[in-house]
């Protein structure tokens, strides 16, 4: 008994017609090696048509992609880095067309922008309120700190005037040396 | 003061012959008609000067309220002089009651003074639980060229006096016990500004009343139980061998002109018609502080100035505003302000109304707070200074 050989094959891509199919379906009741032949290759045509299709491909590039941006491992060269930083950005405008893949992008980098506006607005607002404290203490002109020598400015203005120092009102009684009597006071 | 006019005119006419008198009389009549048609208001006849007035001819004698007016002034000035003489070349000591009002209340203060003829003055104040003036303060004239003098009447007050104001005689009077000539300064409106009471006899200034334009009396000083010459006793405490004070001689009109070339600020002059008139300068231990003194003849400002900051902490001192300004007032007597302003602190002490003293405070510098932007950028740069390894 002769086996099927190459009509196998077109039975298994469904390109025999009617009485060949019929002769070829009966020889496989026969025979057991022709139908094991059938079968794996049967098994072999659906691998291939599942390979043809995306999904896998897809969930693949979401894999390396999350690997890329994930933390915990080292920080890649910083040419490397930004060459993988195009790449992923091409590969993400690239899944961002396809459609359904409109959640690439993710709350990871919409947080990673918060936090760059975060800073750079309260640098700005740290830097103005240090400048504006900084810049209140009047000219930063050099000389001494100086406490005015009251009794030496009033002897001077006294030699100005032609007259005696005058001295702060008292309101205690009148003060009383043994060398000279002088008294202060006020007056209602 | 016309009653005094007169007694001053009768005694001085008494050393005259009355055949003179009777004489000079009868030739100045017709002056005396003319002035007594004229009726100036204020201005005190004394005989004696109407008769000189009155030997020139009827014509001049038409004049004669301007020439007794000039008269009356150059005896006025003549007398403030012998009295500014008087207080540099007279041995005397007595005591010096200085009273000040202010804002309907006042301040009195007395204060004992030696002074030997032609050399130094001695001071003694002592100011209860506070040290101002309880050291003796002694003042040098050595030169002739210091201020020196009793209540104010000193030569270059004197001629400050004569500028602003119309000084006239005004008579006998008395102060102290003492037997004086009077001597008042009026305003150009012809109201009161000043009255001196001059000892008869040796033109020592006994007393002086000061006045606002308000004619409320504003300071009034005397000097009592006061002892010439012999009667004089040595200063018992800081004799005349006391060093002097840390001030130099006054400067001269030339260092005077070159001090803005060195970056002291030197207005000619200050609201109220002060004047600049002296000006002196010294070192402390924090540099060098210049002295500016202003006056009018009757009030008078002093202006220190010196470079740098005011202390954080003032002690004695109280924050406050005059005209918008932050200023520092001294405590308790209110004549001393101070403030700093780029780079250099301003001390004014004044014996002046309160309103010219406002007005001196408002025309010298102050440091007005920056704008938003101005503070920005100084903040920046400091910043900037700060973190600068170069810097």
């Amino acid at each position: 008994m002769s086996h099927l050989g190459d009509r196998l094959s077109a039975l298994v891509d469904g390109e025999l017609n009617g009485a060949e199919r019929d002769r070829a379906h009966a020889h496989l009741a026969s025979c057991e090696q022709c139908r094991t032949e059938a079968a794996e290759l049967r098994a072999l045509k659906q691998k291939l048509s599942t390979l043809m299709t995306g999904a896998p491909a897809e969930a693949a590039m979401t894999k390396r992609l999350i690997a890329l941006t994930g933390p915990g491992g080292p920080m890649p060269a910083r040419r490397g880095l930004l060459r993988v930083a195009r790449g992923s950005r091409r590969a993400a405008t690239r899944a961002s067309r396809r459609p359904g893949a409109r959640g690439l992008r993710g709350p990871r980098s919409a947080r990673r922008r918060r936090y760059l506006m975060l800073g750079t607005v309260s640098l700005v607002v740290g830097l103005g309120t240090a400048a504006f404290s900084a810049g209140g203490a009047g000219e930063a002109a050099p000389g001494p700190r100086i406490t005015p020598p009251v009794e030496m400015y009033s002897v001077e203005h006294a030699i100005t005037t032609g007259q005696v120092p005058f001295a702060p009102p008292q309101t205690s009684p009148a003060a009383s040396s043994s060398a000279a009597s002088s008294s202060a006071a006020s007056l209602p | 003061m016309f009653s005094s006019s007169f007694l001053v005119s009768r005694r001085r006419g008494e050393g005259r012959s009355p055949l003179l008198l009777a004489a000079a009389l009868v030739m100045a009549l017709p002056g005396f008609l003319v002035t007594a048609c004229s009726s100036q208001p204020g201005t005190g006849t004394a005989p004696n000067e109407a008769a000189a007035a009155a030997v020139g001819s009827v014509a001049a004698a038409g004049k004669a309220p301007a020439t007794e007016r000039r008269t009356s002034s150059a005896q006025a000035l003549r007398l403030l002089s012998q009295a500014a003489q008087a207080a540099i070349l007279m041995s005397y000591q007595g005591q010096e009651v200085v009273t000040r009002w202010s804002d309907g209340s006042g301040s009195v203060l007395v204060s004992d003074i030696w002074h030997v003829s032609g050399g130094q003055t001695v001071t003694q104040t002592l100011a209860a639980g506070n040290s101002l003036s309880s050291q003796p303060y002694l003042s040098s004239d050595d030169d002739s060229q210091a201020p020196e003098g009793v209540l104010g009447v000193t030569a270059p007050l004197i001629r400050l006096l004569e500028t602003h104001y119309t000084v006239v005689y005004a008579g006998a009077g008395s102060a102290g016990n003492r037997a004086a000539q009077v001597v008042e300064a009026r305003r150009e409106d012809g109201s009161l500004a000043a009255r001196f009471w001059l000892d008869d006899t040796t033109k020592l200034p006994l007393e002086r009343e000061v006045f606002d334009s308000a004619s409320h009396v504003i300071s009034q000083d005397m000097f009592i139980q006061v002892r010439f010459s012999s009667q004089a006793q040595a200063a018992p405490v800081g004799g005349p061998s006391d060093p002097p004070g840390p001030w130099a001689d006054p400067l001269s009109h030339a260092q005077l002109l070159a001090l803005p070339t060195q970056g002291w600020l030197v207005p000619s002059g200050l609201p109220g018609g002060l004047l600049l008139f002296t000006g002196a300068r010294t070192t402390t231990s924090t540099g060098t502080v210049l002295d500016l003194g202003y006056s009018d003849g009757l009030s008078v400002v002093s202006v220190f100035e010196q470079r740098g900051h005011l202390a954080t902490k003032l002690d004695g001192w109280q924050r406050t505003t005059v005209d918008g300004h932050v200023i520092y007032v001294a405590e308790p007597d209110q004549r001393s302000l101070t403030w700093s302003s780029r780079g250099m602190v301003y001390t004014v002490m004044a014996d002046a109304p309160v309103q010219t003293v406002d007005a001196v405070v408002g025309v010298l510098p102050h440091d007005t707070p920056p704008g938003f932007w101005k503070r920005m950028s100084r903040g920046f740069v400091r910043l900037a200074s700060w973190v600068n390894p170069f810097g």
